[in-house]
């Protein structure tokens, strides 16, 4: 298969190079055509550029078409004859580099934060490069705009529109190849991961910032050589090439073309790039703007009625449609079977430890795992927790019970490094964790599940395994976008992981269905398998029973005992279910308005007078 | 020092009143109405086809101007904001993107892009202060600013409405208990936010005399940033980023005023929200520290 799409590759970069310049020449394609479809292979990388970001990552820029503005002055700069005059191809990676850049520098500030500062900044980017930068003497030559050259092979030059437009077609061709990349490598779940859930993309060992800033910087080397196309197609820009209304037309373009869909985006965007034009040449230009009207109507339409684009809402219905045919299928080949009871948990699968992972020291259980330390996280005025401290020793399972709002996500969301506690320290393994960010602690041996399930839920089971991995994928970005090097053995290593959980998990007629389409006790079953992928040296399960039927209670704790006993890994619980605790904890800590109200064995902590009073209400007969 | 200063407030009252908006339905919606500044140069276009064309009188048209702006908001909150209860606040932000986009090319093609006058609300020259000229306009839109301003903080600190408002985004239920209909609250800050809009475009545009399609969204940027300077959920806060966005506008053009770069003033406002971002992203007059973000 590999070679197959290698093969495909080829052929199409020989059809690219060689059927538009044979039409141009047979006359089947004029130069004023082939100048359009150039356009349209502008917008169409353009589109993948912003794909990336908006479609993969979830963050938007409103002034994308500053970046292919700083991807066409940079090129013309070094290969304009009267300035560097460097060879084409020297000058569309130094696009694509210097798209980069400024990508970098002005998302750095935006995207530490959470939310909507990178279209804020972008807009201001926008406006600032065509008013400002774009018309500065040293970049355009001011006012009168900048002339870019076309390229040369030998001492041929392509001035025939056919011509170039084969280059632009290979470089789009680039552009797609490395796109595939992207998405088919850790760096395309984490960012689907973050558009979905941040948190969730952290405790799965995402740097979020990070990945977020990687998604704008390789959007901008796109932009960047989106940019520079554009230049040396028409051989002219000036600060209007590239102004605001352009971008908010690429926003239309990426959301029409349907979020995180390839074809649907260059479809899209060579349609607005041609459609135009062929409406003014057959109904004369009292059709121009119409299509902006129309199009930015349709953006509002598809964006209320199908938030995640046309291309994913069309996926869902095959998806959902698959789905119950399987289901369907099951129920009719194994009536009354109890093993296909959805939310009965199979036994978990012992996973070979991750060979990215250091070998741990053999401790017995029974030495220290996790420590905390007077933590106290308050909102506005209100202390969520109090000066809170908890052990957890090495091969136990620790149950954290407390009435509703005492503060026991809370804590949790602080032990994971997800909210950062006013006062206290974390310590696991003994070192201090307190400072680290939740990605940084997944990696240091935290996994944790969450109530409303933690999970990508737009991603498919398979990808919600190999993003579970993402603390093993050892390899780089630069492995990654051109898949030279390590990244196609190790996402091999993460694969084979991936499909030996789902048979084990019994999971495998779910692998390509998104887990959101699943019933939220096969979810919690998934949960609980990602997070034991990577063997973390502590799993903290905030309300798994949430939900489930008592049959379904009772199977999981015999889980949870293999989950100590046999896998060996530290528990530490928090649950509303006492029958459950009482029959898996060794040790109970009772967290009440904030504060540790008791700690011990589960028998002797239920029947103490304060906890009954503060939480059970009555008192427990076991 | 003191004219630069003084041109500064000018333009930063007017930014000021487009962050509030900003605030508004930030508060309100947790999300950014990207379309809020082309909402206001629609208002002036409706104000230019009734004073300049059908000669009414200036404040009818503004009445009109504003009423319409507010309508496209609470539209645009009806048709699709409510149906997007459920998608992200990215979404609907990139929803309102469609409006400005759809105003912009209904704009171009009823005016095209050639320049249009609207007249001033006052008529006279105005008073020579510390050697810059203050038009009677300066004066209206620094008192309009001040009084919408503090009307929206009575109502806002003092009514149930407006602590509802103050409070959607963050506590849904608990607005909800308090008895105000979060629907009401949506539809109040996206009519609120564009009629605030309209009122700036309004009250700036004298200033400048020309408009064409697209004039207010580039204000509305100044908006932004002022919202950012202010930390995006503060109205004080939003008010006085607006000032330190024109007085630092104003300070630049002024000290840059040798240099050949053109356009300095749109790099002065990239520049300063990047600066914000990287030193106080709470914004300098310090926001609240809600649930939702510190999770």
């Amino acid at each position: 298969m590999k070679r197959s799409r290698t093969l495909t590759m080829i052929a199409l970069l020989v059809v690219f190079a060689a059927v538009p310049p044979l039409a141009g020449r047979a006359g089947f394609l004029t130069d004023y055509w082939a100048l359009l479809m150039g356009l349209a292979v502008c917008y169409a990388a353009a589109g993948l550029s912003l794909n990336l970001l908006m479609g993969y990552a979830g963050q938007i820029s409103l002034g994308h078409f500053a970046l292919l503005g700083v991807g066409a002055f940079t090129s013309g700069i070094l290969s304009g004859a009267n300035r560097l005059g460097l060879p084409f191809i020297v000058a569309i990676l130094g696009a694509a580099v210097m798209g980069g850049l400024i990508a970098f520098l002005i998302g750095l500030p935006a995207l530490r934060l959470r939310g909507l500062y990178l279209a804020v900044v972008t807009i201001a980017l926008s406006y600032a490069a065509e008013q400002s930068v774009f018309r500065s003497s040293f970049i355009s030559g001011g006012s009168s705009g900048m002339e870019l050259p076309r390229p040369m092979i030998g001492s041929f030059v392509l001035t025939r529109n056919a011509d170039f437009l084969a280059v632009m077609l290979v470089l789009l061709l680039v552009l797609w190849a490395v796109d595939v990349n992207v998405t088919r490598s850790k760096l395309g779940r984490a960012f689907q991961a973050i558009r979905t859930n941040e948190a969730v993309a952290a405790s799965f060992g995402v740097d979020v910032t990070r990945y977020k800033l990687l998604a704008f910087v390789i959007s901008g080397a796109f932009a960047g050589v989106a940019g520079a196309m554009y230049g040396h197609l028409y051989q002219f820009v000036n600060s209007e090439s590239f102004g605001y209304q352009k971008s908010l037309l690429l926003v239309i373009i990426v959301v029409l073309g349907g979020l995180g869909s390839r074809s649907g985006v260059s479809t899209a965007a060579v349609f607005y790039a041609l459609f135009p034009v062929a409406m003014i040449k057959a109904f004369g230009t009292g059709f121009h703007g119409t299509d902006l009207i129309v199009g930015s109507l349709l953006l509002m339409y598809t964006i209320a009625r199908y938030p995640g684009g046309l291309a994913e809402s069309m996926r869902e219905g095959r998806e959902k449609r698959a789905v119950k045919a399987v289901r369907k299928a099951a129920q009719a080949e194994a009536q009354g079977a109890p093993s296909d009871e959805p939310d009965v948990m199979p036994r978990l699968p012992e996973m070979p430890r991750p060979s990215g992972l250091a070998a741990r020291k053999a401790e017995p259980p029974g030495t220290p795992l996790l420590s905390v330390r007077d933590v106290s996280v308050s909102f506005g005025g209100l202390k969520a927790v109090d000066r809170a401290s908890l052990d957890v020793s090495r091969g136990k399972i620790v149950g954290l019970i407390g009435p509703n709002g005492a503060g026991k996500t809370t804590l949790f969301n602080a032990i994971s490094g997800l909210i950062r506690p006013d006062a206290g320290s974390v310590h696991l393994l003994g070192q201090d964790i307190s400072r680290l960010p939740a990605h940084a602690r997944a990696m240091a041996g935290m996994g944790r599940t969450f109530q409303l399930i933690g999970l990508a839920k737009d991603l498919s089971v398979t990808q919600n395994l190999l993003l579970a991995q993402h603390v093993v994928a050892g390899y780089g970005v630069a492995s990654a976008l051109t898949r030279i090097g390590k990244a196609a053995k190790i996402e091999g290593e993460l694969e084979q992981r991936a499909s030996d959980a789902l048979e084990a998990l019994g999971f495998e007629r779910f692998a390509n269905t998104p887990v959101k389409n699943l019933s939220h006790g096969q979810q919690r079953i998934v949960e609980l398998g990602c997070v034991l992928l990577t063997a973390p040296e502590l799993v903290m399960l905030d309300e798994p029973s949430a939900g489930m039927a008592p049959g379904a209670a009772e199977n999981l704790a015999v889980r949870l005992r293999d989950v100590r006993d046999e896998l060996g890994r530290t528990v530490l619980l928090i649950e509303h279910n006492i029958p459950l605790v009482l029959d898996v904890c060794d040790e109970l800590y009772v967290l009440s308005s904030g504060e540790m109200l008791a700690h011990g064995a589960p028998e002797e902590v239920v029947h103490r007078a304060d906890v009954i009073d503060a939480y059970l209400g009555e008192a427990v007969s076991v | 020092m003191g004219q630069t200063l003084i041109l500064g407030l000018i333009a930063g009252g007017i930014y000021g009143l487009f962050a509030l908006g900003i605030v508004l339905v930030y508060r309100g919606s947790g999300t950014l109405n990207f379309a809020q500044g082309e909402i206001g140069t629609m208002g002036l276009f409706v104000a230019f086809m009734l004073v300049e064309r059908a000669h009414l009188p200036w404040l009818a048209g503004a009445a009109v101007a504003i009423a319409a702006a507010a309508a496209v908001g609470i539209a645009f909150e009806r048709l699709i904001v409510r149906l997007m209860l459920n998608a992200t606040r990215v979404a609907v932000a990139v929803g309102s993107v469609g409006l400005l986009m759809f105003l912009l090319a209904v704009e171009l093609k009823i005016f095209s892009a050639s320049p249009r006058t609207l007249r001033a609300p006052i008529g006279g020259v105005g008073k020579e202060i510390l050697g810059v000229v203050v038009s009677p306009t300066h004066v209206l839109s620094l008192v309009v600013t001040v009084v919408v301003a503090l009307g929206l903080a009575w109502m806002l600190k003092k009514t149930d409405f407006g602590l509802g408002v103050l409070a959607a985004a963050q506590d849904p239920v608990a607005v909800r208990l308090v008895g105000v209909p979060l629907a009401r609250v949506s539809a109040f800050v996206w009519g609120a936010g564009a009629a605030v809009s309209a009122l700036a475009a309004l009250l700036v545009e004298p200033t400048v005399s020309v408009f064409t399609p697209g004039f207010a969204s580039e204000l509305f940027l100044r908006g932004l940033a002022a919202a950012v300077v202010g930390g995006l959920t503060s109205l004080p806060g939003a008010f006085v980023g607006g000032l330190v966005v024109g007085v630092v506008e104003a300070g630049a053009g002024r000290v840059f005023a040798a240099s050949s770069l053109p356009g300095l003033k749109s790099l002065t406002v990239l520049v300063l929200i990047l600066a914000v971002l990287l030193v106080r992203p709470r914004g300098l007059v310090a926001g609240l520290k809600s649930k939702e973000e510190a999770a």
